[in-house]
């Protein structure tokens, strides 16, 4: 993609057409994953209601939702340090998500142990793991922005950008149907 | 109404016969095009780019077939569901229907429990009420119509039919592993005074011949999986052998119940069955005997 | 490397360049060769299996190794003979049809076949590590779960599907932005070729079926490794909720595998009648509509479940309205042929053959879709019958008229006309023999998936002409094979054009060069060659 593609509107640039079709697959994927988390929920909440810790991951989450800003702002900027802010909210949450999992971990709640624990790692931990892929791919635009900053084409930061506000979408998902679903129930 | 399969029968007939018309028309089509238009001189073709009300009238017609078709399986529906009575003004029979790697099990309200062997009265609409030990089965009885899955976790509920008396032939039809092949049914339809009888008989506990034949059952592992009721008190993990003797096939229908084909198979069900759930048990040539004759003993 | 290179140098396999290549050609050429290698394989397969069922009680595979070959059969056709087949003649003729020098993704193209041959080999690598998969294509839990498959046979089935689907997501999106975003100048949507346009609708069908599949194949996964209890009733799961899911990929990925088949039909039957495809708009509005209903039928695989009455009555009427733009479909096809120059080529040949039998297999699918038909046909060989009309009648007869259709574009030669009338009867003859018996096995009771059946139940008979039968479509793919063979070597020179045909990749040459095309004609309607070739009768813009 060269300089002047700059001026190629959304629908017209072939890399992030083809991340949103990439996006568009990968939410029916959670979609299946949070279809079978809600019929099993009833199971769950018992467990639900005693273990999980609300109002940390909510905590956790904020910063989250605030990296989709940071993110947003990179992009619009080409912005390095805007970058890095983004990665560190990423890791701080993937750490609040560590923490919760070895809380629950250590009170014995494993996928195997309960129907809850099926549901509930195999949802959170596909996120997390998205996530992951999400600060592969921030740290190698912070990488390749600094190394050849004429070789990042537009589409790389916002295709990037794209896809971190989807798995920021998705925590909003996940966190409403886990975690308010939970209190709500 | 003769049996629960004659309503399938002739809502088949009807869709069949509108499927043959129409494929026959395309058929005759094709063929018709290919002869008369094969080959016929360059540019003689007109460009046909298409046309908007042939495009409506097969899109519609069709459309109103299969909505014709969609209400006649309706009202099949409602003839072959859990409520069809069949025509009958006798409450049906109910019979619980246990799914197990690889064969059946019958249990009556009476007590009575027999294997792969369901024994029905005619004229009565037969509520079956079918659960699993395992994976997902199917039940199906060819001649008397509709299959059920039948789904661990799960009750379903299927009501068959028949007027007439008469052995039926069924199966599983859902796969469930390596012997789905040998997981056979006979169906016993019978007036009603026969199966009265039939069954005040298997809901009697055992009576078979006391003597070295029970005692190896009662001693050798047969009993880790195989009960007779009042005589042998197993586990229940294989067929009850209760009267096991008035059965007219063994295994699911690999064998007939012959004391040469009991005799072959307790000596090594692997040769028949490969991967059946029953182990070959080392017994000596005359307690084998035995213990056929004591089984051929429990009518 | 050029596309031509591989084909005149089989040699060429051997050397760096097949690793490296990204050029579309290349890629759709090494797609159909991977689809024609398994078709091998999983054709094998059904022989063993047939001959295990020619007469009752036969012995030539135990019920062990009969489970692993019909489940690796069904997956083998499936995910990697008709997917590659479909994704290759993509590969190779989209961007032609539609002016593009390659596809959007290049690179990514390459990944998407080596993905697909990685899952492949992941699936076959399953028969010596333990065993393969052997609980159906479809491998309902909780017959999967560890406590009923204690193999390594499931966990193969997991990783092989899971890769190769995401070789196949990834080529679905790059197919799907090619035609949205690589048209050259002029050639808007409602002037695209109509296997482009089936291919679009494919690749969207994809993006959002596959993921379906990857989800439980996850859950699975979970089940079998981690201990986790989605799919097993005694620990509170739910078996059914594996055939929801899966269905509901599982029915999509029909048309999947079909709709590219139309697309092909819709290209050959109106330049052999040398006609327009009639109703143009309408054979585009019908794939899309088919390809909406996709989704909402998946549990037709399911009357038998005891979802209840109104759930069944929901399911099987939007099974049958999908029957409606199927029909659609088929009425324009003859609708093109009627008063047009019919040339019986072999590609016509073909595409005829696919109407006859592929109207079989749809309607036969309409009386699936009827719940008390279904209820007692389901699970029987009617079904088996029924499948291989859609998927044999109809995708492989589709894919040989392709094959027949664009091989002198790809090789620069023609396939010899004598062989392929061989190739053709012993096809129709063949199949009709293996697959229509197969209606009445399941009329007369036959359950499918069993691996030997009891004697004096009416279908001994049946059962040895559907093996005959299976004999006769080898042979049919054996003349294929010499023909294909004699024409690589001395066949007769195509031509940039040899069936007098109406679409851009027929403007250049066979095979075309790397970027191609030289120049390209103007583009002003439906068909672009036909508007260069016959300017006083040029289609209405």
């Amino acid at each position: 993609m060269s300089a002047q593609a700059t001026a190629i509107p959304f629908t017209r640039d072939r890399n992030l057409v083809g991340i949103a079709l990439f996006i568009g697959s990968e939410s029916l994927f959670f979609l299946a994953i949070v279809i079978a988390f809600v019929v099993f929920r009833e199971q769950g909440l018992a467990t639900a209601k005693a273990q999980l810790d609300i109002g940390r991951t909510a905590l956790f989450s904020l910063l989250l939702f605030a990296s989709s800003g940071t993110m947003g702002l990179a992009s619009a900027r080409r912005s390095r340090p805007w970058l890095g802010l983004t990665a560190l909210l990423g890791v701080t949450f993937l750490a609040g998500q560590g923490l919760e999992y070895a809380r629950l971990l250590g009170a014995g709640l494993r996928p195997g142990s309960e129907l809850f624990g099926t549901t509930f790692f195999t949802l959170t931990g596909l996120h997390a793991v998205h996530v992951l892929v999400g600060l592969v791919l921030l740290a190698t635009l912070f990488a390749a922005s600094s190394a050849r900053p004429r070789r990042v084409g537009p589409s790389a930061w916002e295709g990037i950008a794209l896809y971190w506000h989807f798995v920021d979408a998705v925590w909003v998902v996940v966190f409403s149907v886990v975690y308010v679903g939970t209190v709500l129930g | 109404m003769a049996s629960s399969l004659e309503p399938i029968v002739v809502l088949s007939l009807i869709v069949g016969a509108i499927a043959a018309v129409i494929f026959a028309g395309v058929l005759v089509a094709l063929v018709v095009f290919t002869v008369r238009y094969r080959d016929v001189p360059t540019a003689s073709a007109p460009q046909i780019h298409g046309h908007r009300a042939l495009e409506i009238a097969w899109t519609s017609v069709p459309l109103v077939l299969l909505a014709i078709i969609f209400g006649l399986s309706l009202v099949t529906l409602g003839q072959i569901g859990q409520g069809a009575t069949f025509g009958s003004l006798e409450p049906p029979l109910r019979v619980d229907v246990i799914g197990h790697q690889w064969w059946f099990e019958f249990r009556y309200a009476g007590g009575a429990v027999t294997a792969n062997e369901l024994h029905i009265p005619i004229g009565v609409p037969i509520e079956l009420d079918l659960g699993s030990a395992d994976v997902i089965h199917d039940l199906w009885v060819p001649e008397l119509g509709a299959k059920s899955d039948v789904v661990p976790g799960q009750r379903n509920v299927m009501r068959l039919f028949t007027a007439h008396a008469g052995t039926f032939s069924g199966e599983c039809a859902e796969f469930c592993g390596l012997e789905h092949a040998w997981m056979r049914v006979r169906v016993v339809a019978e007036p009603r005074a026969d199966f009265d009888r039939w069954l005040a008989a298997q809901s009697a506990p055992a009576s078979g011949a006391a003597g070295r034949g029970l005692e190896v059952v009662r001693s050798a592992v047969c009993s880790s999986c195989h009960v007779v009721q009042g005589q042998v008190a197993g586990t229940s993990i294989g067929p009850d052998l209760t009267h096991v003797g008035s059965r007219t096939t063994i295994a699911g229908g690999v064998l007939a119940n012959t004391a040469d084909a009991l005799r072959a198979w307790i000596g090594d069900p692997q040769l028949f069955k490969p991967g059946a759930m029953m182990p070959k048990v080392p017994l000596s040539s005359a307690d084998l005997d035995a213990v056929v004759a004591y089984l051929e003993s429990l009518k | 490397m050029t596309a031509t290179a591989l084909v005149r140098r089989p040699g060429a396999f051997a050397t760096a360049g097949v690793l490296r290549t990204v050029d579309h050609k290349d890629i759709g050429i090494m797609y159909v060769l991977l689809g024609i290698a398994f078709l091998a394989i999983g054709g094998l397969e059904a022989l063993l299996l047939r001959l295990q069922l020619a007469t009752p009680g036969e012995h030539v595979l135990d019920p062990s190794t009969y489970d692993q070959i019909f489940t690796m059969h069904g997956i083998t056709m499936i995910f990697l003979v008709a997917i590659p087949m479909l994704v290759g003649f993509a590969n190779y003729v989209v961007p032609l049809q539609i002016g593009a020098e390659d596809v959007a993704f290049p690179r990514l193209n390459a990944l998407s076949f080596w993905l697909t041959l990685f899952g492949g080999v992941l699936l076959y690598l399953s028969f010596v590590a333990g065993g393969a998969p052997d609980a159906g294509w479809f491998a309902y839990a909780p017959l999967t779960e560890p406590a009923h498959a204690v193999g390594t046979g499931m966990d193969w089935y997991i990783f092989g599907l899971a890769v190769s689907g995401a070789g196949s997501i990834i080529g679905a999106i790059n197919l799907a932005v090619t035609i949205l975003l690589m048209r050259c100048p002029g050639m808007v949507m409602g002037r695209a070729p109509m296997f482009t346009w089936m291919v679009l609708i494919t690749s969207v069908l994809i993006i959002a079926a596959y993921p379906m599949l990857t989800s439980a194949l996850v859950m699975l996964l979970v089940d079998r490794q981690l201990g986790g209890r989605f799919f097993d009733p005694a620990g509170g799961g739910n078996a059914t909720l594996w055939q929801h899911l899966f269905w509901s990929f599982g029915h999509p990925e029909v048309y999947i595998v079909v709709l590219p088949a139309f697309g092909m039909i819709s290209e050959v039957i109106p330049v052999f009648s040398g006609k327009p495809l009639f109703g143009y708009r309408f054979v585009a509005a019908s794939g899309i509509a088919i390809g909406f209903l996709s989704f909402g039928v998946w549990a037709h695989h399911m009357f038998a479940v005891g979802l209840g009455d109104a759930e069944n009555a929901f399911f099987s009427a939007t099974s049958m309205l999908i029957a409606v733009p199927t029909g659609v479909k088929v009425f324009n096809w003859l609708a093109t042929m009627w008063r047009g120059r019919i040339r019986l080529a072999m590609p016509m040949v073909f595409a005829i053959g696919f109407i006859a039998t592929f109207v079989i297999g749809g309607l036969t699918g309409v009386s699936l879709a009827v719940v008390p038909i279904d209820l007692y046909t389901t699970d029987s060989y009617y079904v088996v019958g029924h499948l291989h009309y859609v998927l044999f009648g109809g995708t492989m007869m589709a894919v040989f008229a392709g094959l027949y259709y664009w091989f002198p574009k790809v090789t620069g030669r023609l396939l010899g006309h004598g062989l392929g009338l061989v190739h053709f009867w012993l096809t129709l003859v063949g199949l009709t023999l293996a697959f229509l018996p197969m209606h009445l096995l399941g009329i007369e009771g036959m359950p499918r998936r069993v691996w030997t059946y009891p004697p004096g139940m009416g279908w001994d008979v049946p059962n040895l002409v559907s093996t005959i039968g299976s004999f006769l479509i080898a042979a049919g793919a054996i003349a294929l094979a010499v023909n294909v063979w004699r024409s690589l070597r001395t066949g007769e020179r195509a031509g940039d054009d040899p069936w007098d045909a109406f679409t851009l990749e027929w403007s250049t040459p066979s095979p075309p060069p790397s970027s191609n095309f030289d120049g390209l004609p103007r583009v002003r309607g439906k068909r672009p060659l036909w508007d260069r070739k016959h300017p006083d009768r040029m289609d209405p813009e």
